[in-house]
């Protein structure tokens, strides 16, 4: 929603870019490396200070892509030409010769806000775990799932809303989350911190998670929420958030309503915070999996998304689905 | 309020950008900002009250307890919208929270406001879920959470995660209409003073069909009562619609049960067979 300064280090800042690089020779992913250079400043109730509206735009692909199976990382020029071909791909400025193939990009740039730069620990993968930066394979139990969901959507694309995805219907968003992804635009979240609650407020669709850090319990198991229940701590200078209690249409990923979320934030630099996310759920994938990505600062402020309250899309989509099957009914008669 | 308070609050940083309250009323308050206690949802009590220079401390969990949600005007109780739902849905009785009891309409307004109530099941945006606007997020009937620091008061409402940001830093001008607004909040004395603009037109003030323009401009007051009672007051000025300011004021409760928090309620998908139920395949 906002314009954002474009070169990365600048928004980095050199301490945090230093921080970051240091951490790119060790062989996982270890917090120490940053922990240790860096001491985040303190909330009036002592809290180490997370707040601020920062940006998960970045274009490093959450998997690995199959060329680059065996590099964890690509080197300072393989990075430059990674972001300068990516850019060359993603410009939805370009007018292809084929009027059809110019037709499919009728959104200009202007729209799209995917970031214009990899992670700055120049890593191949948002997924940090398992090692070869892939989300592990489905359980038999989480592919029969997804295959259930994807013949679904092939008989009934479009008979009613529910048969939407639930972006299209303005329930959640993948870069709201949780987990939050980088998507194609605002990617912004905020933090806003209290001496007993955390808030994250997302950019999209205006979802504010309130997170108690008092040690109360979870929700009970059967009360199901979209963004199922969150409760933090603190683990040091990191705050630790788990979530449980997904519906079971929450469908992150191919997960199970039984899944475990842990998302830790950590503040690297001034300008950077790392956020790292595990997802566990043995109903739907054969082993847990965990992305790192390092948010950035802005220094912009965030506006309001309606999204339910102007989707005039939906009533295109039905409506649309609605004159097909009109037209053909026509047709056979 | 008192000089020595403002100067403690500059002292303090805090941006005053006026000492006039834009109410000429003295809020009828039993303040005890002495007693103020930092906010922790569940009671809040023996807690270590802040250094005495400090602003209130809103945190916590608040709700209204008013039906001014069906009215803001002093009402009877009615029927339901809806007959099938008999006596589920009719409304509940109220003497309203509009300070003297009248809303000042131009006369088409009134007219209009009748026509709305008339066709509120269809026209409400709270059956659709639509984002409620201020002030009907106050008392819509659901907990809303307050989150206080220097710079930002965030305002998270459960109904249709409702959201607001509170800059008590001026950002400037909003840059464009939203369904919340633009709030710029200041400290008068005890009292956080919130300017409201640039709200759009689609919201309204209750299920009564009252309601605004887009030149609506709310000022809203919150002053502490007590460490579990806030008093909200309201300016309303849109002359468009109304032939001169007027005010609305409530008690807000303290939610303070064991491990209260703020529920989900995602409504899109309540909202959905209303909105799209036309749009169905038909088998």
């Amino acid at each position: 929603m906002h314009q954002y300064r474009n070169i990365f280090i600048d928004a980095l800042g050199i301490a945090g870019l230093a921080a970051l690089l240091a951490m790119v020779p060790v062989a996982g992913y270890t917090q120490t490396a940053t922990a240790d250079s860096y001491e985040p400043g303190r909330t009036p109730d002592g809290q180490p200070d997370l707040q601020g509206i920062w940006s998960n735009a970045v274009i490093t692909p959450l998997e690995r892509p199959p060329e680059l199976a065996d590099k964890e990382f690509l080197t300072e020029e393989e990075a430059i030409e990674y972001e300068r071909r990516r850019q060359e791909e993603t410009n939805m400025d370009r007018r292809p010769d084929d009027a059809d193939a110019d037709l499919r990009s009728a959104y200009n740039d202007f729209w799209w806000d995917w970031g214009e730069n990899i992670a700055a620990t120049r890593r191949t993968s948002l997924v940090i775990h398992p090692r070869d930066g892939r989300i592990p394979a489905l359980t038999e139990e989480g592919q029969r799932r997804s295959d259930a969901r994807a013949e679904r959507r092939r008989l009934h694309p479009a008979d009613g809303p529910e048969d939407r995805t639930l972006s299209d219907r303005c329930i959640l968003w993948v870069s709201a989350g949780p987990p939050m992804l980088p998507t194609a635009y605002n990617n912004n979240f905020q933090i806003v911190q209290t001496a007993d609650h955390v808030l994250i407020l997302n950019e999209m669709i205006h979802d504010a998670r309130i997170i108690p850090l008092d040690g109360r319990p979870h929700l009970p198991s059967d009360v199901r929420q979209w963004l199922g229940s969150s409760r933090g701590h603190w683990d040091g200078d990191t705050l630790v958030v788990e979530t449980r209690n997904y519906t079971d249409q929450t469908n992150f990923r191919g997960a199970s309503e039984n899944m475990r979320l842990t998302e830790r934030f950590t503040r690297v630099a001034d300008d950077v915070l790392l956020y790292e996310f595990t997802v566990d759920d043995p109903d739907a994938f054969t082993e847990s999996w965990t992305v790192q990505i390092p948010a950035r600062k802005t220094d912009g402020l965030m506006y309001e998304y309606a999204c339910h309250e102007g989707n005039e899309a939906m009533i295109g989509i039905l409506g649309g689905a609605r004159a097909e099957e009109a037209r053909a009914a026509e047709a056979a008669r | 309020m008192t000089t020595v308070r403002t100067l403690a609050l500059l002292a303090l940083g805090v941006i005053l950008t006026s000492c006039e309250a834009p109410l000429d009323q003295a809020p009828a308050t039993d303040s005890q900002l002495g007693d103020q206690q930092p906010a922790t949802g569940a009671g809040a009590t023996g807690q270590a009250p802040p250094a005495a220079n400090a602003a209130p401390n809103l945190n916590g969990i608040w709700q209204a307890l008013t039906s001014a949600n069906w009215d803001i005007r002093p009402h009877a109780a009615g029927h339901s919208p809806v007959p099938e739902l008999g006596a589920l849905a009719a409304t509940p009785p109220g003497i309203g929270i509009v300070e003297g009891g009248e809303i000042p309409y131009q006369p088409w307004a009134a007219e209009q406001q009748r026509e709305n109530f008339a066709n509120r099941v269809d026209l409400d945006p709270e059956a659709k879920c639509y984002l409620p606007g201020v002030p009907r997020a106050t008392y819509i009937g659901q907990p809303f959470q307050i989150l206080q620091t220097a710079d930002y008061v965030m305002i998270a409402y459960q109904y249709a995660g409702a959201v607001r940001t509170i800059h008590m830093n001026d950002p400037g001008p909003s840059p464009a209409p939203s369904w919340m607004g633009w709030s710029v909040g200041r400290w008068d004395g005890d009292t956080l003073v919130v300017d409201v603009t640039s709200q759009n037109d689609e919201t309204w003030f209750d299920r009564a069909g009252n309601f605004h323009s887009d030149a609506l401009h709310v000022v809203e007051r919150y002053t502490p009562m007590g460490p579990d009672h806030l008093l909200y007051e309201a300016t309303i000025e849109d002359p468009n619609v109304f032939t001169r300011p007027w005010s609305i004021s409530l008690p807000l409760y303290r939610r303070v049960e064991a491990n209260v928090q703020l529920m989900e309620f995602k409504c899109v998908e309540f909202a959905e067979e209303k909105m799209y139920g036309d749009l169905r395949k038909q088998e």
